[in-house]
C-alpha cells in the first residue's frame, strides 16, 4: 500500500507546485499594462498611484 | 554521533531557509551601493541634525530611526549598515516566524519561514521603502516568543526587542499592541515594566511629534489615498487576508494583480482555518487570544481604512497623531503571527496522515514553495527594483560646498518631496538631498497621489513655497534668508526646472550650490527641547539597561534566570 501512495502523493505535490509555478509566472506577465509604473503620468512627481 | 549531526541540520534547516529567501528577495540590493526606493533613503554619512534628533520644523517621521543610522554609519558607512539592516530584517523576519511555530515539524517551520518572508506584506513595504516598519514587524514573532512565559518573569531580550521594534511611530505602535496583548496575563508590576519599556523606547518620536511646530494633525485626503486598495481581482478586505492591499499599486508584485494572487489568498485562508478547526478541537497554540485580538486589530484597521476611509481621515484631521492611521494596510504586520501559526498547525495535520518521513519531507517541501510559486515576480528585489547604485560625484561635492556655506539651513531644489532621477535607474525616490547634506535642509513636504495633492504639515516648508513664488531672482533669495535659508541646493531634473534666486554660485554641474548669505532659523524653544532631552533620556535608559542585563548575564551566566523581574 505504502509503495503505492508515495509516488502517487509525490506525483500530485509535484502537480500542485507546477500549477502554482505556472499561474504565478503567467499572472505576473500578464497584468494590466495601465498598472506598470511605466505608464503613470508626471512620474518624477507623485509619490505613487492608487487603485481606481 | 550521526544522528547529533542530523539533528543539527535538521535545526539549522529554517534558518538556513530564511537567508536564501531573504537574499533572493534582496537581490540586487546586496551589491555595491545604496538601494533607493521610495522613501528608503541611505547615504554615506547620516549626519545628526535637528531633523534627525527630532527638533526639526517637519512631523518627525524618521525618528528616531534616522538617528540611530546617524551613530552606527560612523562605524559601517552607510552602504554596508543598509545591507546589514536589510538583510538582517528579513532573516530575522524568517526565523523569528520559525521560533514561533518551534514545537511543530521542520516542515511546519519552513512553511511559517516562507510565509513570514515571502508575502505581499514585506515586498511591497521594501520597496516603498519602509524598513524601520519592517523591522517592527521581524521583532513581532520573538516579542511573541519571548513573552509567552512572562508569568515566570520578564526576559531581558524583550529589551533589545522593543528597542528595535520602536525606530517609527508605525512600527513602535505595532510593538507596543503586539507585546500588551501577548503579556496579558503577567502580573502587574510586569506589566508595568513592560509598559515603561515601551514608553521609554517610543519616547523620541512621541516628544517629538508632541512638541513639533507642525501641525500635528494631517489632510483628509491623506486617508483617501492611502487606504487600503483592491488588487486586481482582490477588493481591498480580500487582499488584506493575505496580507496585501497597499495603497500604491505600483509596488504591488503583478502576480498579485492576476489569477495567482488571488489563489494565493484562498489557498492562505483555507488553510488558516484547516489549523484554526484543529485548534478549536484541542490542539495548543500559545497565547492564541492574544494572537487571535492583534489579528483582528490589523486586519480590521485595513478594512477600515478601505471601507470608511473619511472616518480615518476626520480622526487624522481633529485627532493629533491621529494620522497614524490613515496608511490602513500599514499596521497588517499584526495580523501575520496568527496566519503563519494556524497555517503550521494545518501543515502538521496534513503531513500526519502520511506515515513515511520520506513523503512528508516531499509534501512539507512543496507547500513551503507554494508562496513562491506563486509570487515569483517578487524574487531578486522584485525584479531589480531594489538595485543599488551609487551617488553622482557631484553629491559629495555639494556636501562640502554646503558645510562650507555660510550659517542658516539648505534649501533643495526642484521643490518636490520625490524624484526619479537618471542616475537611480529612473526609480522613484524621495529627495536624497536633506540627508546627504550635513545641513539642516528645507524640503517639500506636499506628497501627490493619482494627481490629488496630500497637504503637508510642515508649516516652513509653506513659508519657503511662498519666497520661491517671488517674482524676481532677487526677491526669492531675500524671502528665503528671511525664512532662515542660507544655501540653495538646485539638482537638474528635464522636466522640473528649478526658479533661479540671486547669489554667489559655489558649485556647478549636475548640483548646482548657490550661498544667499547668512540667515538666522528660528531655534527650538526651550521647552522642545527640555522635551526632547528628557524623550531621548528615556530611550537611552531602555537601551543601556538591554545592554547592562546582558553584560551581567553574560557574567553570571551559570544558575541565573534570564529575566529582569
Amino acid at each position: 500500500m505504502g509503495s503505492v501512495v508515495a509516488p502517487v502523493v509525490s506525483i500530485l505535490a509535484g502537480a500542485v507546485l507546477g500549477v502554482t509555478t505556472l499561474m504565478g509566472v503567467v499572472s505576473s506577465q500578464t497584468a494590466a499594462p495601465e498598472k506598470s509604473p511605466g505608464n503613470v503620468e508626471q512620474p518624477t512627481l507623485e509619490y505613487g498611484t492608487v487603485s481606481e | 554521533m550521526a544522528g547529533r549531526a542530523d539533528d543539527a541540520v535538521i535545526r539549522a534547516t529554517p534558518i538556513l531557509w530564511a537567508v536564501v529567501l531573504s537574499v533572493l528577495l534582496l537581490g540586487g540590493a546586496l551589491g555595491p551601493g545604496y538601494t533607493l526606493s521610495y522613501d528608503m533613503v541611505w547615504v554615506p554619512d547620516l549626519a545628526l541634525t535637528r531633523d534627525v534628533l527630532g527638533l526639526g520644523s517637519a512631523l518627525p517621521r524618521a525618528v528616531p530611526s534616522d538617528a540611530v543610522v546617524a551613530v552606527l554609519d560612523e562605524v559601517t558607512g552607510g552602504a554596508l549598515l543598509q545591507k546589514i539592516v536589510l538583510l538582517g530584517t528579513l532573516v530575522g523576519a524568517g526565523t523569528g516566524f520559525a521560533a514561533l511555530v518551534r514545537e511543530r515539524s521542520t516542515a511546519a517551520q519552513l512553511v511559517a519561514v516562507t510565509l513570514g518572508t515571502w508575502n505581499p506584506y514585506v515586498a511591497e513595504r521594501l520597496v516603498l521603502g519602509h524598513w524601520p516598519l519592517l523591522i517592527g514587524y521581524a521583532v513581532l514573532p520573538w516579542l511573541v516568543v519571548r513573552l509567552r512565559a512572562v508569568e515566570e518573569g520578564l526576559p531581558r531580550s524583550v529589551l533589545p526587542l522593543v528597542v528595535l521594534g520602536s525606530l517609527s511611530a508605525s512600527s513602535g505602535l505595532m510593538t507596543a499592541v503586539v507585546a500588551l496583548a501577548v503579556a496579558g496575563r503577567a502580573d502587574a508590576r510586569r506589566r508595568l515594566l513592560l509598559l515603561l519599556c515601551l514608553v521609554g523606547a517610543n519616547a523620541p518620536w512621541v516628544a517629538a511629534g508632541l512638541t513639533s511646530p507642525a501641525s500635528t494633525t494631517t489632510d483628509t485626503v491623506g486617508a483617501v489615498v492611502f487606504g487600503t486598495g483592491d488588487e486586481g481581482m482582490s477588493p481591498g478586505p480580500v487582499a488584506a487576508l493575505s496580507f496585501g492591499g497597499i495603497w500604491n499599486v505600483e509596488v504591488v508584485p503583478e502576480s498579485r494583480l492576476g489569477l495567482a494572487g488571488l489563489l494565493f489568498t484562498v489557498l492562505l485562508v483555507v488553510v488558516a482555518v484547516a489549523g484554526a478547526v484543529r485548534v478549536a478541537r484541542g490542539v495548543a497554540v500559545p497565547r492564541i487570544g492574544a494572537l487571535t485580538f492583534c489579528w483582528l486589530l490589523g486586519w480590521g484597521t485595513a478594512v477600515l481604512s478601505w471601507a470608511a476611509p473619511q472616518a480615518l481621515g476626520w480622526l487624522g484631521a481633529h485627532v493629533p497623531a491621529g494620522g497614524l492611521l490613515r496608511d490602513g494596510s500599514r499596521l497588517l504586520g499584526m495580523a501575520v503571527p496568527l496566519v503563519v501559526t494556524l497555517v503550521a498547525v494545518a501543515v502538521d495535520g496534513l503531513l500526519d496522515r502520511f506515515a513515511e518521513r520520506g513523503l512528508r519531507a516531499v509534501v512539507g517541501v512543496v507547500i513551503a514553495l507554494v508562496p513562491v510559486s506563486l509570487m515569483p515576480d517578487v524574487a531578486w528585489g522584485m525584479g531589480g527594483r531594489l538595485e543599488a547604485v551609487d551617488y553622482p560625484a557631484s553629491y559629495a561635492e555639494a556636501r562640502g560646498a554646503v558645510r562650507d556655506a555660510p550659517a542658516g539651513d539648505a534649501l533643495s531644489l526642484p521643490f518636490v518631496a520625490y524624484r526619479a532621477p537618471a542616475w537611480n535607474g529612473g526609480r522613484r525616490v524621495l529627495d536624497p538631498l536633506p540627508r546627504f547634506l550635513a545641513r539642516t535642509t528645507v524640503v517639500n513636504d506636499v506628497l501627490v497621489v493619482s494627481g490629488r495633492p496630500v497637504a503637508g504639515e510642515d508649516r516652513r516648508s509653506a513659508d519657503v513655497a511662498r519666497a520661491l513664488a517671488a517674482g524676481t531672482a532677487a526677491e526669492r533669495a531675500e524671502a528665503l534668508r528671511a525664512a532662515g535659508v542660507s544655501v540653495v541646493v538646485a539638482e537638474q531634473i528635464d522636466g522640473y526646472p528649478s526658479p533661479e534666486v540671486a547669489g554667489e554660485t559655489v558649485a556647478g554641474g549636475a548640483l548646482t550650490v548657490v550661498e544667499l548669505g547668512a540667515a538666522v532659523s528660528a531655534p527650538p524653544g526651550v521647552g522642545r527641547l527640555t522635551a526632547m532631552v528628557a524623550a531621548w533620556a528615556a530611550w537611552w535608559a531602555v537601551l543601556l539597561v538591554a545592554l547592562g542585563t546582558a553584560v551581567v548575564h553574560a557574567r553570571r551566566k551559570r544558575g541565573r534566570t534570564d529575566t529582569l523581574g
